[in-house]
């Protein structure tokens, strides 16, 4: 774990970190109506001793608002990955291990969906589900299936091939016990670089369906809900966009960079 | 010319399945179409009777077939919102967003290549730092954000660029550039750090080969080697990776044209989705789709075209 200990894996751990802490501490300790009262003596104030990032067009402190957000982004954008490493695991291992018809037909099936802006296609099942928090999930989700799907099926490709599996194979192993011993262990590091990289893309993602109305729906406070709001009001309080903004760059960037190093870590390519 | 035809079957292949899926995704919604005509207070009867004649009750196959059969023959329906001819919608709206599609690639590959060269020649270096950091950067920061920030700095601040709107570039080209300007940096900033750091890896696992040594060794010019030499092998890659992200930009244009008002297609998506306008949404999700598989078949074959290695059997 010594490529850890590069700057990049440092600031992208403590970043990763500090959010996830806020996320988990935050609404502990910051009561809900602090987050959602409106105080209209306190509309868009700069930031101040009393509000630390000003507050937005309701009188809301932005500082608390930011903080509980980070748990509805975070959630969103966990609970969306794990729903497409479900879909994409399964499908991505079968395709791969067993080959054949069954491959050609699944992968063709990844590639036409790969045509498709996954940003575009988690608008689109969103909108139809009806937006609202659980929906964006299951949307985002779905739409990262097919990147997850393609990748674990070169994963399980390369693995298959492998002289231990074919040893496993003339010991009488069977298929299955094959892949949950043999092919699982061996294509997790792959599939936790690439969760990892999209657990940034879905925040992303997240933020920009919050932002087109179709993601989650106030009064719930996300990061990209909190920059539509902020449109209004570009001209008098700049701040009330460059404060979720801020949050939503140095989550992405944190797990970008520990992405990065955590592929040069785990990724058997470039050992 | 068997190679073609396959990639011609395949293209065709594609397609239907593209139709497949659009129409899936379509269908998967609770409403139905005849209530988003006439309103939920409606008359159930009357609603009925829309239904039969729209031909909702009919079973999805015969519904697929319809739309289908529709598509190939030129018919695209009606859009609900806009009561105007899809066909005729997608046509205006396509010209609009090419312009900004084209200007958002150029401003990204135009940047992005040197940036990821000169980031590559000097590998762990300060400038590597700075153009590496800055990709970084912009790979974090979602579309609209940077739009946001265009918006305050150059609209609002300078007041150089307006910071809404839509000129058709055959009535008054200058204003047209003008307003699809803001739009195309917003979206070419965030393909720009892609691309910055795909050329990066590119050029310095090619920088490391031995032909490039050979090339030091027989005297050539650092610049030559670098710009004639890697660049040559590199550009193919990074070729591929740019058509890639044409879907990545398709998806991206849906946010970054609604935050300019901007009247294209992507801006039609969103009008389509917020309304709930089902024949538009089936419609524009299909030609988006459409459109990224054909810029993934064009960079297949541009590869062909300036990599002379991939030679067909």
């Amino acid at each position: 774990m010594k490529k850890f200990r590069t700057s990049k894996g440092l600031i992208g751990i403590a970043l990763v970190g500090a959010v996830l802490l806020i996320a988990i501490l935050a609404p502990l300790f910051i009561g809900a109506d602090l987050a959602t009262k409106m105080n209209m003596a306190a509309r868009l104030r700069p930031p101040s001793a009393d509000f630390l990032l000003g507050t937005d067009q309701l009188g809301r402190s932005l500082l608390y608002r930011v903080m509980l957000g980070a748990r509805t982004s975070l959630t969103i954008a966990g609970a969306a990955v794990i729903t497409s490493i479900v879909l994409g695991l399964p499908l991505g291992i079968i395709s791969g291990y067993f080959g054949g018809h069954l491959d050609n037909v699944l992968m063709r099936l990844v590639d036409t969906l790969l045509s498709f802006p996954a940003l575009l296609l988690a608008l689109a099942i969103s909108a139809m589900l009806g937006p609202n928090f659980q929906n964006t999930i299951i949307a985002i989700g779905i739409a990262f299936t097919p990147f997850l799907a393609r990748i674990v099926r070169g994963e399980a490709l390369r693995v298959a091939q492998m002289p231990y599996v074919e040893a496993a194979r003339s010991s009488g192993t069977n298929d299955f016990h094959m892949i949950l011993r043999h092919i699982l262990p061996n294509i997790l590091p792959a599939v936790i670089v690439q969760g990892t990289i999209s657990l940034a893309f879905a925040i992303l993602a997240e933020a920009g369906l919050s932002f087109l109305g179709l993601g989650t729906q106030p009064p719930q406070s996300s990061w990209g809900l909190m920059i539509q709001a902020s449109r209004d009001y570009l001209d008098v309080a700049p701040w009330t966009a460059l404060v979720p903004g801020a949050a939503v760059a140095l989550t992405v960037l944190g797990l970008n960079m520990f992405g990065d190093v955590l592929r040069d870590a785990l990724d058997p390519r470039t050992k | 010319m068997t190679y073609l035809l396959n990639r011609l079957f395949s293209i065709v292949l594609t397609l239907f399945l593209i139709s497949i899926i659009t129409f899936v995704v379509t269908n998967i919604l609770p409403g139905d179409v005849a209530t988003m005509i006439m309103g939920t207070q409606s008359n159930p009867e009357a609603l009925a009777g829309l239904r039969e004649s729209l031909g909702l009750n009919d079973p999805w196959i015969v519904q697929y077939g319809h739309w289908i059969g529709g598509i190939l023959t030129g018919d695209w329906g009606h859009s609900l919102v806009f009561k105007e001819p899809i066909g005729l919608l997608l046509v205006q709206k396509i010209k609009a967003s090419s312009l900004i599609v084209v200007m958002s690639m150029t401003i990204a590959l135009v940047c992005a290549v040197p940036l990821g060269v000169w980031a590559a020649v000097h590998r762990d270096r300060w400038q590597d730092t700075v153009s590496s950091g800055t990709a970084l950067l912009g790979v974090s920061l979602p579309d609209f954000f940077w739009g946001i920030m265009l918006i305050l700095l150059f609209a609002r601040g300078l007041g150089w660029l307006p910071s809404s709107g839509f000129t058709d570039p055959a009535v008054d080209f200058g204003a047209a550039i003008a307003h699809a300007f803001l739009p195309s940096l917003a979206l070419g900033l965030g393909l720009m750090a892609h691309l910055t750091r795909m050329t990066r890896s590119t050029m310095a696992g090619i920088l490391g080969q031995e032909f490039i040594r050979v090339g030091r060794a027989k005297g050539l010019s650092e610049r030559s080697v670098v710009w004639r030499y890697a660049l040559a092998n590199a550009i193919g890659p990074v070729l591929t990776v740019a058509g890639l992200q044409v879907g990545y930009l398709f998806g991206s244009i849906i946010v970054v044209e609604t935050l300019f008002n901007y009247t294209g297609m992507g801006w039609l998506t969103y009008q389509g989705l917020l309304n709930r306008d089902v024949p538009l949404i089936q419609s524009t999700v299909f030609v988006i789709a459409a459109v990224v598989m054909f810029a993934n078949f064009v960079v297949d074959l541009l590869y062909l075209l300036i990599d002379p290695r991939i030679r067909l059997g």
